[in-house]
């Protein structure tokens, strides 16, 4: 069912000369990322290079360690490579100030986190608002923008509980809510899953899999082979390296 | 503006999802800045009644009179002692007096015998002087430039001689001068920059001088001059120079309020040191902040981070709770003065003071529980806006 990626390059020249170029939405060009020094210098990730298309939806698998998460963290512009370049919608992110990458990030990412991250004082709604503020909007329309992403999720009865009023699967779906409210062109999901049980995991991965678009893509860190077989793109990892990225046929 | 109203709103929505912490922060500025107001206020308070008064007299009534250097009988100013004292360029206005020796004064001639004992004191003065002392007349008219042309016999008398003699207020009566009579008519109210005028009887020059004085020249033996406020010591000693110089007679000076503004002052000591235990405990409400703000930070870095993932920059996050700060500083502020108000109305009320409030207090003592509050935001602001979202977030 799975093919290396080379066998995709394979397609005839003919069908090729058909398809538009498509810029892809992210790309690693040679990174790594080491922490510490000396002695204890850790090699996250090496020399990795990898690109996410639109329309992609990827998950990354791989033992403990492997650096999935510090590969996450690269492509949402949330951390600096040591080396390397990361271009975000044809713009090279490395080398931008602190402020220009999170005016990219706002701009072009969503994320979720195994944890939610809900921001415990404030509403599903307050919750969500949160990723439009600063950006212009009036109150009215952020809470308009706010309950329609809520309601996408399947909480449309949930407006104005707090996190600690919900369950982990409704706290996930709000945190999805935030992610997607802005209109991301990527989604990054550190196992989204991780902290739910079978039944709310099968939910989100249900909406996450509804939301791939030919526009946007979803990326996913996983441990659960089911979540991982969901994707139509499998990037393994070892020791900081891609060890593998397939792609399933159609 | 936008943004700025984003940030007002979730600095608010921070501060009153939190209450209690929110309060129990407020304490400290507040506290500080309610001793600060309470202690100026209590100690202003404490002399208030002084202050009113040096308020509505002024402070920059000047007496210039003539004294003898070598004990000479009846020391005069000179001649021309009003261009003199004009000359003094912080001279507003001024009036001259004559005082007269040795006239006695009755409400009638009867009743001779029974007033001479108690010396009245008679006046030449000018038409200006109760316009330099401030004073209005309770009922009639001062002396005016027809009586001093005329040389009429006209006299306006204070309003403790008015009681003494039971003058009815728009009465014609007469008083007797040494035996002459006068017209009274007026009644000068009360002066309190110079009491004895409450008991003293006026008349025109012209008139002192064709029924009192032998000389061919009656001069003045004292002036009052307003000088403009601020500059009463200035002006004291100039007039002084100017008047005296080239004359036989000295001159002495005396700014009428400066006993009562002395009494009126407030006690310096008590205040200072009642304003450092306030400015104290402001620091100390400060540091409160400090701490607790960057406890807060570590409690709330989680939110932090993923306000950062979401797009929010690090100004953002800083200024953010900055203003957080700000407001526990304006608010803390305001119920300060508040508390400092109420301490200052019940201490006065309690002890029968005037309730005495400097209009720069309440202002000054917000502004200083901001400053505090800022300043104490500072530290954590920034280190809010340092915290690196990933490591707050801790990716799977
Ligand atoms: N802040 C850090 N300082 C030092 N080493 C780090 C830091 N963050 C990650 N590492 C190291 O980098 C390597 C990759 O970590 P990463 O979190 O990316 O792994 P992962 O694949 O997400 O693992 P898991 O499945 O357990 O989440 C690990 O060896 C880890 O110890
Ligand atoms: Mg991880």
């Amino acid at each position: 069912m799975l093919h290396e990626p080379e066998t995709d390059a394979d397609v005839s020249e003919q069908q090729l000369a058909n398809e538009p170029y498509v810029e892809p939405l992210l790309e690693l060009k040679e990174v790594s990322r080491v922490y510490g020094s000396g002695d204890a210098k850790v090699y996250a990730l090496r020399d990795v290079s990898l690109r996410i298309m639109p329309g992609d939806f990827v998950s990354i698998v791989g033992p403990s360690g492997s650096g999935k998460s510090t590969m996450l963290g690269l492509l949402g512009c949330l951390d600096i490579p040591t080396s390397g370049t990361i271009i975000v919608g044809g713009k090279t992110v490395t080398g931008l100030d602190d402020a220009d990458r999170t005016e990219v990030r706002g701009r072009t990412i969503g994320f979720v986190f195994q944890q939610f991250h809900l921001i415990p004082h404030l509403d599903a709604t307050g919750n969500v608002e949160t990723a439009l503020l600063y950006r212009g909007l009036s109150k009215a329309e952020r809470r308009r923008r706010a309950i329609e992403s809520l309601d996408k999720v399947g909480l449309g009865h949930r407006h104005e509980h707090r996190p600690v009023q919900m369950s982990g699967g409704e706290q996930q779906r709000v945190a999805l809510a935030r992610a997607l409210v802005t209109e991301p062109k990527i989604l990054l999901a550190d196992e989204p899953t991780g902290a739910l049980d079978s039944q709310n995991a099968e939910n989100v991965m249900e909406l996450l899999t509804n939301l791939q678009s030919s526009e946007r893509a979803v990326v996913l860190v996983t441990h659960a082979a089911e979540v991982a077989d969901a994707a139509f793109r499998k990037v393994s990892m070892r020791d900081g390296r891609i060890v593998s990225d397939m792609t399933r046929v159609r | 503006m936008k943004t700025f109203k984003d940030l007002l709103m979730v600095s608010l929505t921070g501060l009153f999802a939190r209450k209690v912490r929110t309060l129990l922060l407020l304490l400290g500025p507040m506290i500080g800045v309610a001793a600060i107001i309470a202690a100026v206020g209590l100690t202003d308070s404490a002399k208030g009644d002084l202050k009113a008064k040096v308020n509505k007299l002024g402070t920059n009534l000047i007496e210039v009179s003539a004294s003898s250097a070598f004990g000479g009988q009846d020391p005069t100013l000179p001649e021309d002692v009003l261009d003199r004292a004009r000359s003094v360029v912080t001279v507003k206005s001024v009036a001259k007096v004559h005082e007269l020796a040795n006239i006695v004064v009755t409400p009638y001639n009867e009743a001779r015998d029974k007033y001479e004992a108690v010396p009245i004191p008679v006046l030449a003065s000018d038409v200006l002087l109760p316009s330099v002392l401030e004073v209005k007349l309770i009922s009639g008219r001062w002396l005016n430039e027809f009586d001093e042309q005329a040389t009429s016999r006209s006299a306006v008398i204070g309003i403790g001689l008015a009681r003494q003699f039971n003058y009815l207020p728009g009465e014609t009566r007469t008083i007797e001068l040494g035996n002459i009579r006068y017209g009274v008519v007026g009644v000068l109210s009360e002066v309190e920059l110079e009491p004895a005028f409450d008991n003293a009887v006026f008349i025109t020059f012209s008139a002192a001088k064709a029924d009192f004085v032998d000389a061919d020249k009656i001069l003045a033996n004292k002036i009052y001059v307003r000088s403009q406020v601020g500059a009463e010591k200035d002006t004291s000693e100039a007039l002084k120079i100017a008047i005296n110089l080239g004359g036989p007679d000295e001159v002495a000076t005396d700014i009428k309020s400066e006993a009562l503004q002395l009494a009126a002052q407030s006690d310096q000591q008590i205040k200072l040191i009642v304003v450092s235990m306030g400015i104290l405990a402001s620091i100390v409400g400060g540091v409160g902040i400090a701490n607790v703000m960057s406890i807060s930070v570590i409690q709330r870095s989680a939110e932090i981070g993923i306000r950062r993932a979401l797009g929010h920059t690090r100004s953002i996050i800083a200024s953010q709770f900055l203003l957080e700060s700000l407001f526990i500083g304006l608010l803390g502020g305001i119920c300060g003065v508040l508390l400092g108000i109420v301490s200052i109305f019940l201490g006065a009320t309690i002890a029968g003071w005037v309730f005495v409030l400097a209009p720069w207090l309440p202002p000054a003592g917000i502004l200083l529980a901001m400053v505090i509050s800022v300043i104490a935001g500072l530290y954590p602001s920034v280190r809010a806006a340092k915290l690196e979202p990933l490591e707050t977030l801790r990716l799977g």
